[in-house]
């Protein structure tokens, strides 16, 4: 009997149950969708949080220093070690195009002529490199040692009047000091520029390291976080509270955290400049050596890399719950097989008149089969559509950007087939097995 | 020593083309427990163009004959040869050609696919030897002319009467050209008019050359043969010519001595 024939006979069969036909397919339907609308949230999510990550950083390495079995992504643990002397150092190695600090700063409220939008971390210091050049929407990078701030959009635009470049900022830092900010440029977007600051869009003011850490910022933290530095004395840390600007100070202040570029983004330039920064922090003559012997440890890592850990992560969990989602395409297929038990026995009689009148085994094997995959294929298809629109709500719901991933469209299918096929081939082959003569006398 | 048939030209010979069926010395036998000998020691022959009836109470092996001469079942001992082929020699594959193509089955209980057309009905022994859709259909449609119900081809089984079905059934049994029609209890679940309608069906299809073996236990419907085989515990009682026309009554004396029973006829 040719396949064509049997799938028309397989489907005719199906038609004669409605009922059980759908209820079975539903079992299906219900696991493939649960799988395609997971790996389309997945794949979104995925999107969301890594899509529009330009990788415009690729030829910078960041460094912050952390508990080695601190788990987690980029600053997760991190202690401040770096000083201002470590930066130079690096600066000077081989390999290196330039290194400056990384440092957030709490602030209590950013004011523009007057007006007053509380922020509790709007407040960003690192290198002028750290803006990075095709990031600006107008204006240009700060330049280090001057008041100057960079802003993005959401800062721009949180006042009355919008902040344009040229206007002045105060910004209230946690301490209560006061610093006045000149606009020097703003950002095209608001989300962050390294993955220091995550990438969801948030306002910020990315200022120099000097002079808004090294002297006005570190004096909050000199009495307690950086006690413990090297050459850190209570003395200078008094002093800087008393607002001191004397250059010395500087070097008291410690960084939590650094940015190294490397001089361009190939593989093996970006190593090397890794290299040059990891051998110099864990000599002896760095400042960072000292603190690191208290057991930290330096972690250097590429925007690449640390966006590799978080999709890790998310895929981590994606396929969980596609595994979970996969369960219930388990329970359709015994359900599958459930019914084809349940059909053969009914359908013993029929058996045993195609067995009559001339059918083979095989075609009786074939027919069975082709109706489990036929309920396989539909479920499969069904299941795929559902799961796609319920994918296309939960991004639309949750304001993600809409992925498909195509290729699980066309496992979908493959899997109903699959589904079909294994949990037909018992019954069918008991179809297949039943003698002609006990068929016929079944009643 | 085979038995003669009607055709007689060379015995039991597998290739004798005269002889639809040859049974010989067929013994079967069931473990159930202890040994049932359902069938013990036979010998037939069923000429080809011939009626014959087979007669015999409950258990007298009626249905096991039936099912071996269908191709259904192999002896334990002794051959069976249908249409020159002996079935004890096929694979389970060939025995399944053999049976879709040479034989064709009526059933008291009609036995059609439940959702299948009268038309589709017909042509399913057809579907399996792999014959085009729609020299199928041609097939079918003819046939059903032919059993008279030309106004029913796309009638599904539930929506015809006994009559109709047993028609459709008789159709389906004539649909392959077989060497033989079987037919079991075919009035067994009409009324006596219907009854009466496909036995004469049966006649005309003999009369245009079918083969036919009846196995019935009712004695009218024997009659219509042109002999009726008597069984009983598994062995042939008797042979019993009717038609005299035809006078081939060398038949029973042979048969009674393979089967050990007394001879009245």
């Amino acid at each position: 009997m040719r396949a064509i024939e049997s799938l028309r006979l397989a489907w005719r069969s199906i038609r004669g149950h409605k009922l059980r036909s759908s209820l079975t397919t539903l079992g299906i339907v219900i696991g493939i969708a649960a799988v395609i609308a997971f790996v389309t949230l997945g794949a979104s999510l995925q999107e969301g949080v890594l899509g529009d990550v330009s990788p415009d950083d690729r030829r910078n390495v960041y460094g912050w220093a952390a508990e080695p079995e601190t788990e987690g992504g980029p600053l997760a643990g991190a202690q401040p070690v770096f000083s201002e002397d470590d930066l130079d150092e690096i600066e000077q190695r081989e390999g290196v195009d330039a290194a400056y600090g990384y440092m957030p700063l709490s602030t209590q409220a950013i004011a523009y002529e007057g007006e007053i939008s509380p922020q509790s971390d709007a407040l960003v210091a690192a290198g002028p490199s750290y803006i990075r050049e095709n990031r600006l929407a107008e204006g240009r990078q700060f330049e280090q040692g001057e008041r100057e701030a960079v802003i993005n959009p959401a800062v721009a635009g949180q006042f009355e009047e919008d902040v344009s470049v040229g206007d002045e900022l105060t910004v209230a830092l946690q301490g209560g000091q006061r610093t006045t900010v000149t606009v020097v440029g703003i950002t095209e977007s608001s989300e962050g520029l390294s993955p220091f600051e995550g990438f969801e869009p948030s306002p910020r003011v990315y200022v120099p390291t000097d002079p808004f850490y090294t002297e006005d910022a570190a004096a909050s933290f000199s009495g307690g976080d950086s006690g413990g530095a090297n050459n850190g004395s209570d003395g200078n840390g008094t002093e800087i509270d008393g607002n001191s600007s004397d250059a010395n100070d500087a070097n008291d202040a410690l960084f939590l955290a650094i940015v190294v570029e490397a001089e361009s983004t190939d593989d093996a330039a970006i190593e090397r400049a890794k290299e040059s920064a990891r051998s110099y922090l864990e000599s002896e003559e760095s400042d960072a050596s000292a603190l690191l012997d208290d057991g930290l440890e330096v972690r250097l890592q590429t925007s690449a890399e640390l966006l590799q850990q978080l999709e890790d992560v998310l895929n981590l969990l994606q396929n969980f719950i596609v595994g979970i989602a996969a369960i219930s395409l388990v329970v359709g297929s015994v359900g599958i097989a459930n019914i084809m038990l349940v059909s053969v026995t009914e359908r013993t009689r029929e058996i045993g008149i195609m067995k009559a009148v001339g059918a083979q085994n095989r075609e009786i094997l074939g027919l069975f089969l082709a109706e489990a995959v036929i309920l396989g294929v539909i479920g499969a298809i069904l299941g795929t559509l559902l799961g796609l629109v319920a994918g296309y709500l939960g991004a639309w719901y949750i304001d993600l950007p809409l992925v498909y991933p195509l290729e699980y469209v066309a496992l979908a299918i493959v899997v109903g087939v699959l589904v079909g096929v294994l949990a037909g081939l018992y019954p069918a082959w008991r179809a297949a097995r039943t003698d002609p003569i006990d068929a016929l006398r079944y009643e | 020593m085979a038995t003669s048939g009607t055709g007689g030209a060379a015995g039991a010979d597998a290739t004798d083309a005269g002889t639809a069926v040859a049974l010989e010395d067929v013994r079967k036998t069931y473990q159930l427990g202890e040994p049932v000998h359902a069938l013990d020691g036979v010998s037939l022959e069923v000429p080809r163009g011939s009626y014959t009836a087979i007669m015999g109470p409950s258990g007298s092996g009626k249905s096991t004959l039936m099912n071996l001469v269908g191709c259904l079942d192999t002896p334990t001992a002794g051959t069976v040869v249908v249409d020159g082929e002996d079935v004890a020699a096929l694979t389970d594959r060939e025995r399944t050609t053999l049976r879709g193509t040479t034989v064709g089955f009526v059933f008291q209980t009609f036995n059609l696919m439940p959702r299948l057309t009268a038309t589709e009905n017909v042509a399913l022994p057809q579907l399996f030897q792999n014959v085009d859709r729609d020299q199928r259909r041609e097939r079918a449609r003819d046939l059903l002319e032919r059993v008279g119900l030309a106004d029913r081809t796309d009638h599904l089984p539930n929506e015809l009467s006994g009559g109709q079905r047993q028609r459709v059934a008789l159709a389906r049994a004539l649909v392959n050209d077989p060497a033989i029609v079987l037919a079991d209890e075919p009035s067994g679940n009409l009324d006596t008019d219907t009854e009466a309608d496909i036995l004469d069906l049966f006649g005309e299809f003999h009369d245009a050359g079918t083969t036919m073996v009846v196995v019935t236990h009712e004695r009218h419907v024997a009659e219509r043969a042109e002999r009726i085989v008597h069984l009983l515990d598994g062995k042939i009682e008797r042979i019993e010519v009717l038609d005299e026309s035809e006078g081939q009554q060398a038949d029973d004396p042979s048969s009674r001595d393979r089967t050990d029973s007394g001879a009245d006829d």
